[in-house]
Order: C-alpha cells, then sequence, then structure tokens
C-alpha cells in the first residue's frame, strides 16, 4: 500500500518540475542546474531584471534569474564577520529546519556575499564545508561591488565597511517568490522565524 | 518681500539663460577635484579620522530636467510609463506632464534640478552619460570645500550661510540649477538647492533621528554599526546621512536629484 502514495507524490512533483529527478540532481547545487522554465513575463516588482553576473562557490557564473522558479532565501553577509553573520547563517537553518518535508524541497537558500574582495568563490566554498552548507538547496555567491551595493539597495540592506575590514550592515532575511519578488522580510537577528516559515509555505499552497 | 524679489531674479535669470532648446545639456562641464584627505564627521569607532580620496570628476551642476529629458528620450525604459516598479516608485517624474512633456512652463523646468528620480534612474543616467555617481565620501569631500579655500571649516561665513539654507524649506518651485555660488572646487548647488543621490546612500547605518541614533536599532544593525560625530556642530552634514539613510533605492522625492561624478584617466607619464 505504502509505495503507491509515494510514487504519485512523486510523479507530481516531476511534472511539477519542482523536484526534477532526485537522482540526477543529488549533490548538484542550485546555481548549477538547468534554469526552470518559464512561460510567464516577469512582473514589475521581480528582482530577476537585474542583469548583473554572479559566481558561484562552484565557479559557475550565472544571473540571479537563474534560480526562477523556486522560492529563494536570500541574505547578505560575508564570511569573515565576526559579529552577526553566524547567527543570520544560523537562522537560514532554522528556517530550513522548521520548514514542513514538502516545502522544503521546494526552496533554496541564498547567501550573497558583501565582501567581493575576500570572499572568492574559494573562500565561498570553505565557508560552505564550515558551516555544513548543503549542497542541494544551498548557494553562495559573490559578485562585482556595484552589483552587490544594488542587490543590496534592492532588498533594503545597508552596509558599510569600517576600517578593520568588518562590515556593519542590516541583518535582513528575505523570502523571494518563484517569480523573484519579495514575499517576506525578517529584520533582526534570532527572531521568531514562524510568521515566516507560515508565509513560505503559504506561498507554496499557491498554483 | 524677499521672496518675490529672488523669483524675478530666477526669472530674468531664466529669460537669459534657458533658452528653450530642447536640451540644456552641453551647459554643464566637469570639474576635476584634486585628491586630498577627507575627515567625515560621522564614521564608526573603529574608523579612521582620514580617508584618501582619489581625484575623480564631477559636474559643476546637477542634472536638469531638460538633461534628462534627452535621456529618456534615448532610454525609453526609463520613461515614466515604461518603467519598472522595481526601479522607480509611482511618484517618479510625476511632475512632468507625459513621457516626454514635461508642461507648460517648459523654458522654466527644462532648467531646474530634475527630482523624483530614483536611485536606479540615476544611476542609469549617469551611465548613459559616460559616468557614474558620486560615492558618499566623495560627495562629501567636495562639499566640505568653502567659496575660497579647500576646508569649509576656515570659511565661517558660507558655513553660517549653508546652514541657513538646511533650515529653510524648499520652495514649491525649484530654482534653477547654478545659481549658488560656485564653491573652491568650481562646483555649483552643493548646497542650497536639492540632495543628491550618491552611489553608496545604503551604507549610512544611522536612523536619521536623533533619538534613534542614540540607541540604534541594534537588532537591526550589527553591532559596529553605532556612529559617532567627530564634530558635533556640523549640522547639515548629520542632516545629510540622516536623510540619505531614510531612502530606499526606488523611491523618488519632490526635492532629491543627482549630478555625475567620473573616473580620472590614470596618469601615464
Amino acid at each position: 500500500m505504502k509505495p503507491i502514495p509515494f510514487l504519485i507524490t512523486a510523479m507530481i512533483l516531476a511534472m511539477a518540475g519542482c523536484s526534477p529527478n532526485p537522482g540526477s540532481t543529488t549533490g548538484v547545487p542550485p546555481c548549477c542546474r538547468p534554469a526552470l522554465p518559464s512561460s510567464r513575463p516577469l512582473t514589475d516588482r521581480s528582482i530577476y531584471h537585474l542583469e548583473s553576473v554572479w559566481t558561484s562557490d562552484a565557479g559557475k557564473t550565472l544571473p540571479l534569474s537563474h534560480f526562477r522558479g523556486r522560492t529563494q532565501v536570500v541574505a547578505l553577509f560575508f564570511t569573515h564577520c565576526e559579529f552577526a553573520c553566524p547567527i543570520l547563517v544560523n537562522d537560514l537553518q532554522r528556517i530550513e529546519a522548521a520548514l514542513p518535508a514538502e516545502a522544503r524541497e521546494k526552496v533554496d537558500f541564498l547567501l550573497v556575499s558583501i565582501d567581493p574582495t575576500r570572499d572568492t568563490p574559494k573562500r565561498l566554498r570553505e565557508f560552505r564545508a564550515e558551516k555544513s552548507l548543503g549542497l542541494q538547496h544551498w548557494t553562495l555567491l559573490t559578485g562585482a561591488e556595484d552589483d552587490v551595493r544594488e542587490l543590496a539597495a534592492l532588498l533594503g540592506v545597508n552596509y558599510q565597511r569600517d576600517a578593520r575590514g568588518q562590515y556593519a550592515h542590516s541583518n535582513l532575511i528575505t523570502v523571494l517568490g518563484p517569480d523573484g519578488e519579495v514575499v517576506s522580510q525578517l529584520k533582526g537577528l534570532n527572531q521568531s522565524i514562524d510568521e515566516l516559515v507560515r508565509q513560505i509555505v503559504t506561498t507554496h499552497s499557491q498554483p | 518681500m524677499n521672496s518675490s524679489l529672488l523669483r524675478l531674479v530666477l526669472v530674468l535669470w531664466i529669460g537669459i539663460h534657458v533658452v528653450p532648446q530642447g536640451s540644456a545639456a552641453g551647459t554643464n562641464t566637469s570639474r576635476t577635484i584634486p585628491g586630498g584627505i577627507h575627515r567625515p564627521v560621522l564614521r564608526g569607532p573603529d574608523d579612521p579620522r582620514e580617508i584618501a580620496v582619489p581625484a575623480f570628476g564631477l559636474d559643476a551642476l546637477p542634472v536638469t530636467n531638460g538633461d534628462f529629458l534627452e535621456f529618456v528620450r534615448q532610454q525609453p525604459r526609463w520613461r515614466r510609463s515604461q518603467v519598472k516598479r522595481l526601479f522607480a516608485d509611482e511618484n517618479y517624474l510625476r511632475h512632468w506632464q507625459g513621457d516626454l512633456d514635461i508642461g507648460s512652463t517648459n523654458a522654466q523646468v527644462l532648467g531646474q534640478p530634475v527630482t523624483h528620480v530614483s536611485w536606479f534612474a540615476a544611476k542609469a543616467y549617469a551611465a548613459w552619460r559616460g559616468g557614474r555617481l558620486p560615492t558618499t565620501t566623495e560627495w562629501e569631500y567636495a562639499a566640505s570645500a568653502g567659496l575660497r579655500t579647500a576646508m569649509l571649516t576656515n570659511d565661517p561665513a558660507y558655513r553660517r550661510q549653508i546652514v541657513t539654507w538646511y533650515s529653510t524649506p524648499s520652495p514649491a518651485s525649484l530654482p534653477p540649477v547654478g545659481l549658488t555660488p560656485a564653491n573652491f572646487h568650481g562646483i555649483h548647488d552643493l548646497h542650497g538647492l536639492v540632495w543628491e543621490w550618491t552611489s553608496d546612500f545604503n551604507s549610512a547605518l544611522v536612523t536619521g533621528d536623533s533619538r534613534g541614533d542614540t540607541g540604534i536599532d541594534r537588532q537591526l544593525f550589527c553591532g559596529a554599526g553605532a556612529m559617532d560625530g567627530a564634530a558635533r556642530d556640523d549640522f547639515p552634514t548629520y542632516l545629510r546621512y540622516g536623510f540619505r539613510s531614510s531612502l530606499k533605492a526606488a523611491y523618488t522625492v519632490h526635492n532629491l536629484g543627482f549630478r555625475v561624478a567620473y573616473n580620472l584617466a590614470p596618469y601615464t607619464p
């Protein structure tokens, strides 16, 4: 009896294009999978209008629109952070853990560095290993200074580098819906993630 | 009575200088701001007191409606009806009558600084002109000059005048660009006309509210973000930082414009 519902679920997921053949994507991070096809034009408020090109920790270059089709939980950070970023990354991991299994399959996590000089793809790879960020759902990106400034401006993140190479920055977690629109934002560290998780799940119950 | 006199002067000035040619572009020239040391008024506790600023180019005047009209003529995606909401809020260019129609008082509006433009639009314009927006440090450095000295602090009379400007509300109809005296570097209107976008306007971690700043939102901002003033009497600088930190990149404001900065070609002997 058990295998049949599972098969049906798997088929539905495969047809929806949300979880492509599990065997073929295991171990391939979101940056390096083919972009999902989409027929709808982007709305005026989609962040995927940005034309900037980014480099992932896997060394792949891509525009943000590559992530279209799946929900992205986004935070700006830098790997040499002494204050808030470890908590910020931990908050993202708490969100991942709190998602119901079926929603978790459709949600990716995107960490974008505000420190392009030091956060090379190699450094981002090391950070991924240090924090045990799963390959399947986590992307780490670095980009040109101007492009980081622009993305930060769009998300409402303020940041400034101080003389010791630390960045003062807003701690802000942004949820982007499948078409790149801001669905929800969480300000501050160690906040309750319940509302954010609820909104992510709601996003996915819509067609 | 003073204001009506000023208006008369403005009208005369406009009549003389802003001959409606369709665009005021070309009257604006870029000046070289020599490199030097900037001493920021607002800085973090661990920040240096002095920042070396390499030489850069800066337009003597803010961008006018006339200049911006030429830009949207050539770049349709920045026209009022076509701009994406992501890049400019619903008040973008609201003082214009239409996409390419800046209104009945054309001649007057052409020479006024363009306002109601978002950071994205300003950035796109600057790139179209072959330049960029000045950084906050560059802007503040250029604005820290007096009229006849590179240091505003050595020009107390001008400094007092600036404080007066900042305590006077913007007039309903903005004066044209270029009426305020050129500073030591030959730059007009850094004080006394409109606020201006900078490329990293979103670097200031002050809330703009003096009450808020005493206990900055520690939850939102990282611990390194606390700012304290190096010169507590520099009221206009606080206002500018506060204003910038209250902005979002898609915002358009009735008295917020911009000017273009340029990288200088590297020195080759």
